[in-house]
């Protein structure tokens, strides 16, 4: 009910004058944070330091469109564990379970990463947008979109967030309660780039810091290594076969 | 019997009529107060049962400096490491007044079936000492034998040979489609796998197998995930608890949340009177012994609310009608023996003018009141226990607010609380009766015939 309330609130606001569609910002976007339709790999090392003490889990995250698994690589007690993510639901397997958990994405996985990090991200299909300003990013001029989720399954309520004008990628983020409270901030790195099956090169991002604004000072970095574009079979995705 | 008392007596028998209808209202105010007193014991003793036995608080339980607030939040800095749990276990079990002592780790995380996933609240328990406290004389007092063997299955301590057993509260069993699954009847598990959520017979393929995957949160931050097999459904010991409920071995629990380290440590007394000064004598042996730790007592608001709550209510509805009866048997008595004054003038003037002190008047009156109270407060008790007693008799069962199991009704009122009422009516009707007639007794004999005679 808040939710579509607020959708209708932003959807009622006047747009910012000369700022461009939204949802093509957001598609654009999406793709350098492993938005491919056929399938992007790469290796993602989530480290995280809370109170001085810094933990780090690395995974073998392949994504196809909607569609994402992510494996656990290290460290070693974690080996084998692995979250998938289908369409909106996501399941945790581990080697000893009988069954796949259903999980929330909104669950921290570790640190201040949620599960809804880790895989690729579809905020064009998850988030109604609206252009709401016109900032600049460490002196880079962005589009600032409020984003509010379409339905209660994705990862965050609401999101304030910054894409580049020129370059067409997210630079920031902020994350909000459903009502309107920050509470993580993020920033977006692109030291990667990959060729996309047209041919063209693009940036991929490489980094992602998320930081705790409640005053608990946890910071936690998504690292993404080698990303290269693969077709992936949707059988991949299927629960039965991880399962297996 | 001296002689005051032998025509004190007489002349209870002498006016019968209006004596009986005193002496009635005096009974049934007191057989009522010593109902509700006995009601008033009843709640706090099925609280206070609930909250140290069936909620495992024990008559206080010991956590790490700030754990009560934050153990749950943040395990690996509020909860207790154990070499402090091993000095706390060692200062409580020195104290022969501890009857057990258990240990308990507490958290949150989700239950899955493979298909759906629902929250649960873990309660990691020591499985040597739960038979006990589940079979104390005092929970069987309550709940009787019946009630306090697992709803559907077995116990989680009672279950040799399964390698991770778990109970489930009944609320959550069904949610998880394995309220049939605990029994022994149920179908083998299938193998292992995916199950098609969405296929016809997904509910009968669910209950047909025991096992339930439960994900939580471990002590460094990340997820972790376990397998257990349920082996019961417990009797949760509130609402919350039906709907959220895990109890499993502590052990299990502690692998599950990946850590060694427990939320608190219980003591359950042998006599629950002397917690006050065990509280103090503990407090001095942790500090002695160097152990930080905040220490919470079953009826402590911040621990527990609920407790607090409900007996401030219950002391206050009790403390409302005991007003309301107090005024009540006052203005009877009152009346009643105002108007034995001014029909015995005559009496009351020959007797000053035979030789009787104005004490003595006063004396006589008081002597009837106290015979009149006396008989009542018998006919009351007969009644307040005959009551009690059919209370008893009918079985009524009723689930207590926040409560997830139900429990007889018991108004059986105390000793203690049947000589409490039984001295509350004797000053009262005395009172009563003084300032009825303290004006007749101070006037002059000729005045006392003359009112009558006119």
């Amino acid at each position: 009910m808040m939710a579509a309330l607020l959708v209708l609130a932003l959807g009622a606001a006047p747009t910012v004058p000369g700022a461009p569609d939204a949802k093509a910002l957001l598609r654009d976007s999406d793709l350098r944070r492993g938005g491919f339709e056929k399938g992007v790999t790469w290796t993602l090392t989530v480290e995280s330091t809370e109170e001085g003490a810094t933990t780090t889990r690395s995974m073998l995250v392949r994504a196809r469109d909607v569609d994402a698994l992510a494996e656990t690589l290290a460290p070693p007690r974690h080996k084998g564990e692995t979250f998938l993510f289908n369409d909106r639901t996501l399941w945790f397997l581990k080697p000893g379970l009988r069954r796949p958990i259903a999980i929330s994405a909104r669950q921290r996985l570790q640190g201040e990463a949620s599960n809804g990090d880790v895989a690729s991200t579809n905020y064009v299909r998850d988030y109604e947008g609206t252009v709401a300003g016109d900032e600049a990013v460490d002196g880079e001029p962005a589009w600032r979109l409020d984003l509010v989720a379409r339905t209660k399954d994705v990862t965050y309520d609401r999101i304030r967030y910054w894409i580049s004008k020129q370059r067409r990628l997210a630079l920031k983020a902020e994350f909000l309660t459903v009502g309107g409270d920050l509470f993580k901030t993020a920033t977006f790195q692109y030291g990667n780039r990959v060729r996309v099956p047209g041919g063209e090169e693009i940036e991929f991002i490489s980094a992602m810091t998320i930081r705790d604004a409640m005053g608990e000072g946890g910071v936690t970095v998504l690292r993404y290594s080698t990303p290269r574009p693969e077709a992936h079979a949707p059988s991949l995705f299927n629960v039965n076969n991880v399962v297996r | 019997m001296t002689g005051a008392w032998k025509l004190a007596f007489r002349n209870l028998r002498r006016h019968r009529r209006r004596n009986l209808v005193t002496g009635l209202a005096v009974a049934f105010g007191y057989a009522g107060l010593a109902i509700l007193f006995g009601y008033g014991e009843y709640a706090e003793r099925l609280l206070r049962t609930s909250s140290v036995y069936m909620q495992h608080r024990g008559h206080l339980a010991v956590y790490a400096k700030d754990g009560l607030r934050r153990a749950e939040a943040k395990p690996s800095a509020y909860a207790l490491p154990p070499e402090t749990q091993e000095k706390i276990v060692g200062a409580l079990r020195a104290d022969p007044r501890v009857e057990l002592v258990g240990r308990y780790l507490l958290g949150g995380g989700i239950a899955g079936n493979g298909c759906k996933s629902f929250p649960i609240r873990t309660v990691g328990l020591e499985p040597d000492v739960e038979p006990r406290i589940v079979g104390h004389r005092e929970m069987i007092d309550l709940w009787g034998a019946d009630g306090v063997v697992p709803l559907a299955g077995r116990a989680f301590f009672d279950a040799p040979g399964v390698e991770t057993p778990i109970a489930l509260a009944p609320r959550l069993a069904r949610y998880l489609e394995k309220d049939r699954a605990v029994s022994a009847a149920a179908a083998p598990p299938g193998a292992p796998g995916a199950l098609d959520c969405d296929a016809p017979d997904i509910v009968g393929r669910l209950s047909g197998e025991p096992f339930v995957q439960l994900g939580a949160r471990t002590q460094d931050g990340s997820f972790g995930a376990i397998e257990g097999q349920a082996v019961g459904i417990f009797r949760a010991s509130s609402t919350e608890e039906a709907k959220t409920g895990v109890y499993a071995p502590l052990e299990v629990f502690q692998r599950l949340f990946d850590t060694d380290r427990v939320t608190y440590v219980a003591a359950y007394l042998r006599d629950h009177r002397e917690l006050a000064a065990f509280e103090r004598d503990l407090a001095a042996r942790l500090r002695e012994a160097g152990v930080e730790a905040s220490i919470h007592r079953f009826d402590d608001p911040v621990a527990n609310p609920f407790f607090a709550g409900t007996m401030a209510f219950v002391g206050g509805m009790v403390f409302f009608i005991v007003i309301l009866v107090a005024n009540v048997v006052a203005f009877s008595v009152l009346n009643a023996m105002t108007l034995a004054a001014i029909e015995r003038s005559r009496e009351m003037g020959t007797l000053r003018s035979l030789g009787f002190t104005r004490g003595q008047l006063r004396g006589l009156f008081l002597r009837e009141a106290a015979l009149l109270t006396a008989l009542a407060v018998a006919a009351g008790a007969a009644v307040a226990v005959g009551a009690a007693a059919l209370v008893r008799a009918v079985d009524f069962r009723f689930e207590p607010p926040g409560s997830g199991t139900p429990v007889q009704l018991h108004v059986m009122p105390s000793a203690g609380a049947l000589a409490g009422s039984a001295l509350f009516f004797l000053v009262l009707t005395l009172a009563a009766t003084f300032v009825a007639v303290r004006r007749k007794a101070k006037a002059r004999v000729a005045a006392l015939v003359a009112e009558v005679a006119a």
